[in-house]
């Protein structure tokens, strides 16, 4: 375990992305400017999301110098309403990497909170100017930081604290990065404009450098169901998943210093009184049951020690050897290494032992991850060929690895709990869809939770025809998480099924006025590349997305037969109305007659004639 | 005893100036009739299509079968070519009263002072043969006239009937160019002539060569030149010619398979005007130049195309062309596989064809 600790601890996270910033979507300054305008919008998102905030953003990119000719330095400032970062948070919040609260396993838009210390990482490095942050969480007093962040030991470096009064929560990170807008503009106005489609109860509005505003109100007052945080799926684990569970479930060996000491005394009722080993063990025998499980383990070691506390004081526990039964520990005073061994049979060997090699395979089943229960858990480890109550601790590497592989392709778990997942929902996607595009018609659907690898995920769908849409559809919206997908969308699932789509046989030719949006909302979307804009063709993703747009289609097609009849119809009555009266004029002459007949009774008939019927 | 018979002519034309004019108001009246009672107006037209066209062996012509489409204003894919229809019969309403006449590219124009749009000229002439159709009238008759312009020379009297010629009489010897075949001589009554025989010949060139070899008085005939296949003006004077005057008609065209299908186009008609009957003589004789006059007459010739051999074969198919010498022919040009035109006489001197061949021809007609 320690190991692998020392070897993530050789290269700060910081340096490691500063080395390979490109991976983060930071390559150049147009696709930096977008990545960041992303990061921190998403960010701000995320966070009203969580604490069932409407979330009202708002963004602006302002130029250093309006003069210069791009790329050039910008101001990039995104400002919310969410709950803010709590003042003691927020130095590491944005001066260090990997730092998050967005490890537990549910749907948010950003994975880990990496992108926006990206974002003022690669700001510091392309004009050296701090991050700006203000931040509130009562709507009363708002702390705002300059900071910087020290590359090489993943820190941050306060420039400056203040504090002062305000009215509102929330929070306003700016950043000073360079950038190109004249390149990066249009997505980024596609960006918003299309983070506000699928964010209906958001407001968001963006000034653009060239004083250009965009504003896009909310359109629907309620927020969609908040995800819950749930334990992950066996399918969707993998070994060093596994790892750093255990580490959570293991109890380190407690660090006998002196304030341990102190806690031991203090818990045992003994804070005054000085009582020698068997006195301590009498003691801790009777209260047991109310001790802490890190206070057991010091009496534990102390039984097999058979110490005092003056002893204790004067070692240091270097290893619990649990197989060959002995206890190993630094003598101060001798200066040597000793050991003594411990008795199997003691409750203290137990104790020590359980606490050392963790829980038992089907504990740390039941109780790490979905939809396991007791019985699963012992199916399971019959499957894999453990027993049941095999301690996690004592397990090798290949066993790990086994253990592994086997959480994978045994089809025994019930499929993957989608509560931790938000979809927006068919009604406000439907809201969403009328306002922006203004349709003649719109139909959207939602389809049941469905899972791939182990992860959960939910296809939302809307189509949409006619009204103010352009021609030369199907417009192809893509959203994974509420975001947009707006790069290299030739390679991506959704382009894939639609394109598969013979739409003549939904009536839909020549060059329709046509939208489809699809939302794909998952606790792990399988983006194919790093730059997250396209979604990997993965069969159960792919299927949910071909039954989605099947059920739509149909639905369009109805309507479209419908609005063929009714342009029919009145194509038809036009002709009625523009030829009759030539008859009328023609056969009047031809009759001789003097009057035109009155054939204005036939225009007002409501005319549904089948063609061929006459 | 002539008095009279121009007398009975005049009658007969006016007689089918009435006709034609009872039946466009006939045809309005229907359709008024019906839009006053609150229906969609409807007729019938005989159908053209070719599963409708029939040989009718009596009438040794191509007519229509039983079968009529029904054209009504109540479906929406016909109300535009319906009432262009109404708008033809309405405008021939017009030109037959007021005694004017009208070309098939005029239609298509006048349409547009109607509101009545045309695609094309070819829309407007299918209209043309729809109200034929309707009316069983060829278009002549409604004043509506093609622009072809073939030729007529000999020692024919006519007198104009069209407004502001009335009256006025031409002997048709007088130009040697040859008289235009147009709607004043087509209407024009035919008073008195000299000739015992009707020439008509298939191109200009002999056409010529016949006036100035003088033709019309040697073998005392009416020459008329068709300009290739007759146009419906030609075929009716030629009709009228034979019926009113009398006169045996002959034919002579190119020795190939499309002269001879002239010959039987004037004998009796084309599937296209299947609708119509006044467009026939059936007693015009075909006299050359026959596929065996090539072999006779030692001819150059030239070989035929593919798409000669085809017309050939598709010939050997229609009912008339079963029998005598019409089938006889068309057997000895598939054999020999090559044809020779009028002009390839001029290899024995420019009057050869008017001096040997001729005489020849017009002796045979006597028997055939």
């Amino acid at each position: 375990m320690s190991s692998i600790k020392e070897k993530f601890n050789q290269i700060s996270p910081s340096e490691f992305f500063y080395r390979n910033r490109d991976l983060a979507g930071f390559s150049n300054p147009t696709r930096s400017l977008y990545t960041a305008v992303r990061e921190f919008v998403e960010n701000s998102l995320d966070a009203c999301d969580q604490k069932g905030i409407l979330p009202d953003v708002h963004m602006s990119i302002k130029a250093v110098d309006p003069e210069k000719p791009d790329p050039k330095p910008y101001i990039l400032t995104v400002k919310d309403n969410g709950p803010g970062i709590e003042s003691k948070h927020v130095p590491l919040a944005f001066g260090t990497v990997l730092y998050g609260s967005k490890f537990g396993l549910k749907q948010a838009r950003g994975m880990f909170g990496l992108g926006a210390t990206m974002a003022i990482l690669y700001g510091q490095i392309t004009t050296n100017k701090p991050v700006l942050v203000k931040s509130s969480t009562d709507g009363k007093i708002q702390d705002e930081f300059e900071l910087l962040l020290d590359i090489q030991k993943n820190k941050p470096v306060i420039l400056k604290h203040t504090t002062k009064e305000v009215t509102k929560q929330g929070l306003s990170v700016s950043i000073c990065l360079e950038g190109d807008y004249a390149k990066a503009g249009s997505k980024i106005k596609d960006y918003v404009y299309e983070t506000s489609l699928i964010t209906p109860y958001a407001t968001i509005t963006f000034d653009d450098p060239k004083g250009e505003k965009f504003h896009y109100s909310k359109i629907v007052n309620e927020m969609p169901p908040a995800p819950t945080i749930i334990r992950p799926h066996a399918h969707g684990i993998d070994v060093e998943t596994i790892r750093r569970m255990m580490v959570e479930s293991q109890f380190e060996i407690p660090n006998i210093d002196d304030a341990m000491v102190e806690k031991v005394r203090k818990d045992l009722g003994l804070a005054k009184n000085n009582l020698a080993f068997t006195g301590i063990m009498d003691k801790a025998k009777k209260r047991w049951k109310t001790l802490s499980r890190p206070i057991r383990v010091v009496i534990s070691l102390m039984s097999f020690l058979k110490m005092d506390f003056d002893k204790l004081n004067k070692i240091r526990i270097d290893d619990i050897d649990v197989p060959n039964k002995k206890l190993y520990y630094w003598d101060f005073g001798d200066s040597q290494s000793k050991s003594v061994d411990m008795d199997p049979e003691s409750q203290y060997y137990k104790q020590l032992t359980g606490t050392v090699q963790g829980e038992t395979l089907t504990t740390f089943l039941t109780k790490r991850f979905q939809r396991i229960g007791p019985s699963t858990a012992v199916k399971f480890a019959e499957f894999a060929g453990f027993k049941p109550e095999k301690r996690m601790g004592s397990m090798t590497n290949e066993e790990l690895v086994k253990l592994s592989d086997s959480l994978q392709k045994f089809e025994g778990f019930l499929s993957p709990d989608p509560s931790c997942l938000a979809p927006l929902g068919e009604e406000p996607l439907a809201k969403g869809i009328n306002k922006f595009f203004k349709p003649d018609f719109c139909e959207v659907t939602q389809r049941p939770a469905s899972a791939y690898s182990g992860f959960p995920f939910i296809v939302e769908m809307g189509i949409a025809y006619g009204g103010e849409i352009r021609p030369g559809g199907p417009h192809v919206y893509r959203y994974a998480n509420r975001i947009p997908l707006l790069y290299d969308e030739g390679s991506d699932v959704v382009l894939k099924v639609v394109n598969d789509t013979d739409w003549s046989r939904y009536k839909v030719k020549g060059d329709p006025p046509f939208v489809i949006v699809t939302h794909i909302c998952s606790t792990r979307i399988p983006y194919k590349t790093v730059g997250k804009e396209n979604v990997a063709d993965r069969q159960e993703i792919e299927r949910e997305l071909r039954l989605g747009l099947q059920f739509l289609s149909r639905k369009l097609a109805a309507y479209m037969s419908k609005r063929g009849q009714a342009e029919m119809a009145k194509k038809r009555a036009n002709l009625y109305a523009k030829y009759l009266p030539l008859i009328a004029q023609f056969c009047t002459e031809l009759a001789g007659k003097t009057k035109e007949p009155n054939y204005k009774k036939l225009l007002e008939e409501e005319i549904i004639v089948d063609d061929k019927q006459s | 005893m002539t008095t009279n018979k121009a007398k009975d002519r005049k009658q007969k034309a006016n007689e089918k100036q009435q006709n034609i004019i009872d039946a466009l108001k006939d045809h309005g009246a229907k359709v008024y009739g019906d839009l006053d009672n609150g229906q969609f107006p409807k007729f019938s037209i005989p159908s053209r299509s070719v599963s409708n066209i029939v040989y009718d062996k009596k009438l040794r012509q191509y007519i229509l079968g039983n079968s009529a489409a029904l054209r009504s204003s109540r479906n929406s894919s016909q109300l535009r070519s319906f009432t262009q229809l109404m708008w033809l019969a309405f405008f021939a309403n017009r030109l037959t009263h007021e005694k004017k006449s009208s070309t098939l590219r005029d239609v298509y124009y006048s349409s547009q002072a109607f509101a009545i749009e045309f695609e094309d000229q070819s829309e407007s002439d299918n209209i043309i043969v729809d109200l034929e159709a309707v009316l069983s009238k060829p278009r002549e008759d409604f004043h509506i006239f093609p622009e072809e312009r073939s030729s007529i020379f000999g020692d024919l009297n006519i007198e104009y009937t069209i407004p502001g010629y009335e009256g006025k009489r031409m002997n048709l010897s007088n130009h040697p160019d040859g008289y235009a075949i147009g709607p004043s001589l087509t209407t024009a009554e035919l008073v008195d002539t000299s000739a015992e025989i009707v020439i008509a010949i298939e191109k200009g060139g002999l056409f010529t060569r016949f006036v100035e070899e003088q033709v019309d008085k040697k073998f005392k005939s009416i020459i008329i030149n068709t300009g290739g296949q007759a146009p419906r003006s030609t075929r009716t004077l030629l009709k009228r010619l034979h019926d009113e005057m009398g006169l045996p008609v002959i034919v002579l065209t190119d020795g190939d398979v499309y002269g001879e299908h002239i010959a039987m186009v004037i004998k009796s008609g084309s599937a296209n005007a299947a609708h119509l009957r006044e467009l026939t003589v059936p007693d015009a004789k075909w006299v050359g130049v026959w596929a065996t006059d090539i072999e006779k007459f030692k001819l150059p010739t030239i070989p035929m195309t593919e798409s000669d051999i085809k017309r050939c074969y598709d010939l050997q198919s229609d009912p008339r062309y079963q029998e005598g010498i019409w089938k006889k022919e068309l057997d000895v040009f598939l054999k020999i596989k090559r044809k020779a035109e009028l002009e390839a006489f001029s290899k024995y001197g420019l009057t050869n064809i008017t001096d040997k061949y001729l005489p020849q021809k017009l002796e045979l007609a006597k028997s055939l």
